[in-house]
């Protein structure tokens, strides 16, 4: 077995909140064109027909207020260029005219293709240069976080495609719970930032099962004393708030919450498990956003396998129904491991299905049953049985890197 | 490899600004979590007056607070019921003996 998969014992997943590929790490064609970003041939129609090209001038915050539209219909619209015949093709130019909708403001609109420069996100651009950094990562469904948010958990939204209420069916268990019910049995635990923030597992897992909980200082305290589960999935915070040590700024990244909020707490994650070199050397962590939250990305979402669920043409509110088989628009997402060489570019298509997906079969070899979606999604760690594949392991140095960087949080 | 600065946001807190559809969504699953807690546990805070983020991590503290008080309320009863039926059981062992020299 290559050592980096011999030594893997936990797997952390951060989900952070509502940005596109291009908008966080688009600079980084400049460093290395094979990340595939931001280069001057891409544009957008605004409403009065020119082209708009994407530009290093997205800020921190209070640039993309209101909250660019980001439910099912307006996606469609970004993807499809608010193309509605049945033969149409995707084509992402539609992102101006969505945001524009909004605020029926040409100017305003055109900030949709704004990106950060590189050194504007010194963690998260360093960590993709430094690690492993996915060119097709994409969202699991066109549409918003909660059904996002539960591929990521159970390997399917079951048939919803918006924010409500979404309701676990049989037979589809959660991460957590084919881990903690395995014989071996494993260990899960879903960290939230605090009780203010929670969770965006409310319905199904904190109401039914508040022991697979943890606050962001309890994953702090896990990692300082070696005791972090298996598997961890960490969430930001989701809101500007008063706690006891102070005023909390919101970490999510969520427009118009503050981004450098989010690279502080990235940086803490990181630091957190680097910090214990036991940890540092059995620990893969992915950072991965949930939806890309109506910013512009230039690549097309891919077809998918169909999942066994469809959404009816009044719950996507498009007037067309959706099966599952069209993925949502590109987002970061970085896994990160001293066993990983040092800018790897990953090209294989990904979705939050493969998180449930690898999981499942790194620490329990396989499950059933699990969604068609979760079961067709490839893996992004390799299962811990041989033979390993060469090709496809990330984990791939057979001596662990001792040059990985270190943040002053 | 050097120590990589991170800057500090500044500025940025600002429990005053509107709830966003995530924090919306968030209230929604939440209120739904509170009305199957026992009534004693639930707050007395109207929803659809909650307008600031400020206003809404107070809802979001209270609800998340409430249902892991009402697990444990719950597995102290449950434990409390195993210690009363394993004492009862041990009575009961004693007295089978008994019970079965009369017959």
């Amino acid at each position: 077995m290559p050592p980096g998969l011999d030594n893997l014992k936990h797997i952390v997943v951060l989900m952070m909140e509502n940005r596109s590929f291009d908008h966080m790490l688009g600079s980084l064609t400049g460093v290395n064109p094979q990340i595939d970003g931001i280069t001057n041939q891409l544009s957008n129609p605004d409403t009065t027909g020119a082209a708009v090209q994407p530009l290093p001038l997205a800020q921190f915050q209070g640039q993309l207020d209101p909250d660019p539209d980001h439910h099912f219909p307006a996606v469609d619209l970004q993807i499809f260029g608010g193309d509605t015949s049945p033969n149409r093709v995707a084509n992402m130019q539609g992102f101006v005219k969505s945001y524009f909708n909004q605020q029926k403001d040409v100017g305003h609109s055109q900030k949709i293709m704004y990106y950060f420069a590189q050194n504007q996100l010194p963690v998260l651009t360093t960590l993709a240069l430094e690690f492993a950094v996915f060119n097709r990562w994409f969202a699991s469904i066109p549409g918003p976080t909660v059904c996002n948010r539960a591929f990521a958990h159970y390997g399917t939204s079951f048939g919803r495609v918006d924010m409500n209420l979404l309701y676990v069916n049989e037979p589809f268990k959660s991460i957590y719970d084919r881990l903690i019910n395995a014989t071996p049995k494993h260990t899960a635990k879903l960290y939230y930032y605090d009780t203010a923030s929670s969770t965006m597992e409310i319905t199904n897992l904190l109401q039914n099962q508040p022991e697979l909980f943890g606050t962001y200082q309890q994953f702090l305290d896990d990692c300082k004393t070696g005791n972090l589960s298996d598997y961890s999935f960490v969430e930001p915070n989701y809101s500007d708030h008063d706690s006891d040590d102070g005023e909390e700024v919101a970490s999510d990244q969520h427009p118009d919450h503050n981004v450098q909020a989010g690279e502080l707490f990235i940086a803490s994650i990181y630091h957190a498990i680097k910090q214990n070199a036991n940890l540092w050397q059995s620990t893969a962590l992915l950072i991965v956003y949930d939806e890309h939250g109506g910013i512009y990305d230039h690549v097309v979402p891919p077809a998918c396998t169909p999942d066994q669920f469809q959404a009816s043409p009044n719950d996507t509110g498009t007037g067309m129904p959706f099966a599952f088989d069209r993925l949502g628009v590109r987002v970061p997402a970085i896994l990160i491991s001293p066993w990983i060489p040092r800018g790897t570019i990953v090209s294989r298509v990904f979705d939050h299905a493969s998180i449930p997906g690898t999981v499942t079969k790194f620490f329990l070899g396989d499950y059933s049953p699990r969604s068609p979606r979760e079961t067709s999604a490839d893996v992004f760690i390799e299962p811990n049985a041989p033979p390993v594949d060469p090709a496809r392991n990330l984990l791939s140095l057979d001596i662990m890197r001792t040059d990985c960087p270190d943040f002053d949080v | 490899m050097a120590l990589i600065h991170v800057p500090r946001p500044e500025n940025a807190w600002n429990p005053n600004r509107p709830v966003n559809a995530l924090l919306k969504a968030q209230i929604l699953h939440l209120h739904d979590a509170e009305l199957k807690l026992p009534v004693r546990q639930q707050t007395d805070i109207y929803i659809n007056a909650i307008k600031t983020e400020g206003e809404a991590t107070d809802y979001v503290r209270q609800v998340t607070e409430a249902i892991h008080a009402a697990h444990q309320a719950a597995a102290a009863k449950r434990a409390r019921r195993a210690v009363k039926r394993t004492s009862k059981g041990k009575a009961k062992k004693k007295s089978t003996p008994k019970a079965r020299q009369e017959t």
